[in-house]
């Protein structure tokens, strides 16, 4: 069996017996101070010198802990919007009253609430209240415990006794760049924004205005109605008192919102603006990179919480997900590349007991002749070739020398005995189908010319294998051998035993065949342009090519474009029944149909092979069945509903060329390995699992996350960090073997605000929208998005129970602000393609394409396609060409509210997968004119969009490629669309 | 009398039979959680032996219905109905891409086959015995009928 030595090498010993003693090495180089008091110091230590850099999210997030406690504040999430953005200043004018926005920028910091003194705020006039101020949060700020912190803490808001009286205010805001764009919004007096006031504090009638989000997330309407602002000053005074506020663990830093409603106020409602959004995009937690630098990059592992709780009773109070999301080939910017690391004869240092690898957080011990393994603290003996003596301190003296010790990412080469057999060359294969809708849709043209112009492209020359099946109601193989200099065709009709009619030269060397290839890639098209057959005989094709493939592995690429019809593995149209939705029978439909397509998926990831389907049928296809075939063997659906080459062609030249070029990593396995104590349980995403913890992943690329579940397996974790380490061994395209790592360091705290604290909202949506998409196939939609909303608010109500009671909230929900988008995301999830509305929302090949593409989605993706992009696009448009260089500063993303849009602009959406091109109503034809040409006045959706001769065309068109450029693993083909006729939903 | 015997012998056999099986699976899904086997392999196995078990199994209960002997066919009976409905719902053989998955209440339910069977042996041998008895050593006590007095 081919798999057993793989298995031992990368063998999961990690959980097997650790040494009991604590870690006493590690504590020099992490230390990690986890008493109650002083832990929020520790974690958020920020390099003295650089409090500019510090990344929005940390700006927010623990160090100006106080800032959102003051209760009193309406609603003060407007202060998280992410800093940078000074999003509403941007807008342009039209689409609200402008008049408010303005005099907000100007408004002397001085004057606003912030400066209330902590005890005072009953004084507070009413104009101070209506922003959120963020500032008002000072009261809590314990003046004791700032007083502590070192110059570094300047970044911090002050302790009330100074900031608040003395007014250096204006000197604190460069190093808050949130602050900035905030104080518009904070100052907003109530009388010139009467309408957005009201929403503020909205009047009394919530429950319609929030139906049942309201309902769930928050506290029902409190009193509020009939509550004036000194009124519900007074109910909250007590929180500002004195007394409290020298609590240092009143530090803890939350948001707070109020779906109550505003008293004097005629909107019903929250205001728009009052809410959270994510307009800066994935914005990667920082604060954990900073406490610990030589962890791996975010980009590789993040965890949905920093800090790993040390009970199993604070794991239950934790309702989020506590796992990570790992995508370990993560493209990196340039500079930043994965160090491949050569140990030739020393052999790769591993632990000997949990197979670990060496890593940053090893310490080295008895003059350097031991090390101690961080994760089951082992000594291990180092090796001669690998010792080298240690300096006072400890560290070794090649330390600089020595990438594995310094950097959380590297890439060791792996020899001989981490192979089962010579490492495989890289591997294309494709099955096309060749029955009339193919040919009369265009695909097989499109598919022809780009694998043609991928030829050059593809990685691993000159090893790299190729080879083409085509198939209808017969199966076509083709002779490509390099001595001939035309393909030969071999037909096989007998569907019920399938025979490879010649054992070779059906897979060849590209480099050799090159010319055949060629020849055969330029007539495929006019082979069959007058092919009349309906059938489709998928089954059979696919044994076939399994048959040709497995002596190597590689990757299947599949083209289908009707049911399977023939043969084994033919499908019922079993279609999109409306009776069995909402009935126990629903899940049935994203299952595949026939056993066959789990046992065939289970058989080519046995033989590493990695499938891609390209669906692109205009009828049901069953991509619940077929999709399958790309789950279990690690590969992605990519789904062109009714594909048209004109349409739809640029989309899938673009994305099977990147499906072609990208860096691939063959016959992977992957593996994550975690300090004792706790334990990864379960694996959520594209792949099949071979063992209880071995990810097997016959093609993986940078495309592609894996996000795991871990939980504690004592009930107390005695240590103070726990590490991870991902370990990926794979084939590169070149034919080395590697072994990628990647290793994170994470404090555990005793402390539940802790690990909201450090919370990651990206990593927790991830693995919610995976757990979201499993459940559909075992339930209902409705349960899927109900067991997802009920998690996200049994983890509010247990945030509010740490704090509502000692700071008496009232009525308002109040949530950390690292998760101050949660709510949206979730919301968003809900309404996502594979998980929203019901029968008639979506079509099912739609919805099942999307789970399987969701599912492995990078977590920074996931989120855009959760909240896309809006950019405004008419102004720049018109500005005069010597201006138009300006590109960044149109780049600003709008929140998806309606009140976004106006009828005199153009927008631009972008989810990552399409665009949507918005014209308003009142759009000035001109624009409308020279990006159109003659068909402006026509009805857009039947337009497609190309470059005009004028300037203003190729300003739109260099946005698109702007924009596709940013993210180049799926291609936006613009969808056009005039006002009335676009529903962009609104995230409230 | 003869018969009694044969019957009771040929249950034993059975059921050793069916405990068997159920160790046998029991024993492969151990070996996959420790990584002695891997899924494709555990999963041949098990279910190259699910349905033979399924067919004895109902020969089993269906031979109990058919001599005649109540108490056996109801404490055989809920197996067989969960098996039929496994295999009316096309559940009954292990999916080994979601193998892990299920690893544990797979596991679960087969010991609790096989604590059933277990019970069920020790009936079918105290069975067997007096069966024995009676057939060998009837002429000793004719008046006394173990069977009748203990059983019936």
């Amino acid at each position: 069996m081919q798999f057993s030595i793989v298995k031992s090498i990368e063998d999961g010993l990690p959980l097997k017996a650790y040494a009991a003693e604590p870690d006493a090495g590690l504590a020099v180089r992490v230390p990690i101070n986890n008493k109650p008091g002083s832990e929020s110091s520790n974690f958020r230590l920020i390099p003295p010198g650089a409090p500019q850099t510090m990344a929005p999210f940390s700006a927010a997030g623990p160090s100006p802990p106080a800032r959102f406690i003051d209760p009193s504040v309406p609603s003060p999430p407007i202060t998280s919007v992410p800093p940078s953005g000074a999003p509403y200043q941007r807008f342009p004018a039209p689409p609200f009253p402008s008049a408010p926005q303005t005099p907000p920028n100007r408004a002397p910091p001085v004057g606003q609430p912030p400066f209330q003194p902590p005890t005072s705020q009953v004084s507070v006039p009413p104009p101070s209240f209506r922003p959120q101020t963020q500032v008002p949060p000072m009261a809590m700020g314990s003046p004791p415990q700032n007083a502590n912190f070192p110059p570094s803490r300047m970044n911090v808001p002050q302790p009330p006794s100074d900031s608040l009286l003395s007014g250096p205010r204006p000197n604190f805001q460069p190093p808050f760049p949130g602050y900035p764009s905030k104080q518009p919004v904070v100052s907003q007096a109530p009388s010139s924004f009467p309408t957005h006031q009201g929403s503020f504090m909205p009047p009394p009638a919530p429950p319609s205005a929030f139906p049942s989000q309201q309902g769930s997330y928050g506290p029902p309407p409190p009193v509020a109605s009939n509550l004036g602002y000194q009124s519900r000053d007074q109910m909250q005074h007590p929180v500002s008192a004195p007394p409290i506020g020298g609590v240092q663990s009143l530090t803890e830093d939350f948001s707070s919102l109020s779906v109550a409603s505003m008293p004097g106020s005629m909107e019903p409602g929250l205001d728009y603006k009052a809410l959270p959004r994510p307009l800066d995009g994935d914005v990667m937690p920082s604060s954990f990179l900073e406490m610990y630098p030589m962890n791996c990059d975010p980009r590789y592992l993040r965890l949905t919480t920093s800090a790993i709780p040390n009970s199993q009773s604070l794991v239950s109070r934790w309702h989020l997900p506590l796992g990570a999301v790992v995508c370990p080939l993560a493209e990196a910017p340039e500079g930043e590349e994965v160090p491949v690391i050569n140990f030739a004869s020393t052999g790769i240092i591993r632990c000997r007991r949990c197979r670990t690898y060496v890593n940053p957080y090893v310490t080295f011990t008895d003059a350097g002749r031991k090390w101690r393994c961080n994760i089951c603290s082992l000594l291990n003996d180092v090796p001669g070739e690998y010792f080298a003596n240690l300096d006072a301190t400890g560290r070794r003296i090649d330390l600089d020398q020595r990438p594995e010790l310094i950097k959380g990412s590297v890439e060791f080469v792996a020899p001989t005995e981490y192979m089962v057999r010579p490492p495989m060359p890289p591997l294309y294969f494709f099955l096309i189908d060749v029955s009339i809708s193919a040919v009369r849709s265009g695909m097989i043209e499109v598919v022809a010319q780009t694998i043609r112009s991928c030829l050059d492209e593809l990685p691993g020359f000159p090893r790299t294998q190729i080879g083409f099946i085509t198939f209808d109601s017969t199966i076509h193989f083709y002779n490509m051998k390099s001595s001939l200099t035309q393909p030969q065709m071999m037909v096989v009709s007998d569907l019920d035993d399938i025979f490879v009619p010649l054992p070779d030269d059906l897979l060849v060397n590209l480099s050799e065949s090159r010319n055949v290839v060629e020849t055969f890639l330029d007539s495929l098209p006019s082979m069959f342009q007058d092919n009349v057959n309906v059938e489709s005989a998928f089954g059979p094709a696919l044994k076939a090519a399994f048959m040709v493939m497995s002596q190597l592995g590689g990757k299947l690429l599949i083209f289908q474009n009707s049911l399977p019809s023939l043969g084994v593995g033919r499908l019922k149209l079993r279609g999109d029944d409306l009776r069995s939705y909402g009935t126990d029978k629903e899940h049935i439909l994203r299952l595949p149909e026939d056993p066959f397509y789990k046992q065939m998926a289970a058989d080519l990831t046995k033989y590493q092979i990695g499938v891609n389907i390209y669906a692109f049928s205009d009828k049901y296809t069953d991509i619940a069945s077929l999709g399958t075939l790309a789950k279990y063997t690690g590969g992605q659906v990519y789904y062109y509903p009714s594909f048209q080459s004109v349409i739809h062609g640029e989309k899938l030249r673009h994305e099977l060329a990147r499906d072609l070029t990208r860096e691939t990593a063959w016959e992977a396995v992957m593996r994550i390995r975690c300090g004792k104590g706790i334990r990864f349980t379960s694996y959520h995403g594209n792949f099949m699992l071979r063992s209880t913890d071995l990810l097997a992943l016959p093609a993986v690329d940078c495309d592609k996350a894996y996000a795991m579940q871990l939980s504690l397996e004592e009930t107390l974790l005695t240590t103070q960090t726990v590490y991870f380490q991902v370990a990926l061994l794979y084939t590169a395209s070149c034919g080395e073997r590697r072994i990628r790592v990647h290793t994170a360091a994470a404090p555990v705290v005793t402390d539940l605000g802790e690990m909201y604290r450090l919370a990651d909202t990206g990593a927790i949506v991830s693995l919610f929208c995976r757990l979201a998409i499993e459940k559909t196939l075992t339930s209902k939609l409705e349960d899927a998005r109900n067991s997802l909303q009920l998690r996200i608010v049994k983890a509010l109500r247990e945030y509010r129970n740490l704090h509502a009671v000692q700071h008496r909230l009232g009525a308002r929900m109040i949530y950390p602000e690292s998760l101050k988008f949660l709510c949206l995301y979730g919301l968003a999830l809900s309404k996502s393609v594979p998980l929203k509305g019901g029968y008639a929302d979506a079509q099912l090949d739609e919805r099942c394409a999307a789970g399987f593409t969701m599912m492995a989605l990078p977590v920074k993706k996931l989120l855009k396609l959760l909240y896309p992009s809006l950019i405004r696009i008419d102004e720049y448009l018109l500005k005069p060409s010597a201006q138009a260089d300006g590109f960044k500063n149109i780049m600003k993303r709008l929140p998806l509210v309606a009140e976004s849009l106006d009828s005199r602009g153009l927008y631009v959406y972008d989810d990552g997968f399409r665009f949507v091109i918005w014209f308003g109503r009142m759009l000035s034809p001109d624009i409308a004119k020279n990006l159109l040409g003659p068909d402006f006045a026509a009805e857009l959706s039947r337009v497609t969009l190309t470059e005009h001769d004028n300037e203003m065309s190729r300003r739109l068109m260099k946005i698109l490629k702007n924009l596709r450029e940013s993210d180049p693993s799926y291609y936006q083909i613009p969808y056009l669309t005039r006002q009335a006729k676009l529903m962009i939903y609104s995230s409230s | 009398m003869a018969w009694d015997l044969i019957f009771w012998v040929l249950c034993f056999f059975i059921n050793i039979a069916l405990l068997a099986s159920s160790f046998y699976q029991l024993l492969s899904l151990s070996d996959l959680e420790a990584d002695h086997l891997n899924p494709f392999e555990a999963a041949t196995r098990i279910n190259s032996i699910v349905l033979p078990e399924f067919l004895l199994q109902g020969f089993f209960c269906l031979s109990f219905l058919l001599t005649w002997h109540w108490f056996m066919f109801i404490s055989t009976l809920p197996i067989t109905v969960y098996h039929l409905m496994l295999y009316s719902n096309r559940k009954h053989l292990l999916d080994v891409t979601e193998i892990f998955r299920d690893l544990n209440t797979e596991k679960k339910y087969r010991f609790v086959k096989l604590a059933v069977y277990l019970l069920l042996f020790t009936v079918v041998l105290f069975r067997l015995l007096s069966a024995s008895i009676f057939f060998f050593f009837a002429w000793k006590f004719e008046e006394l009928d173990i069977r009748t007095s203990l059983f019936y």
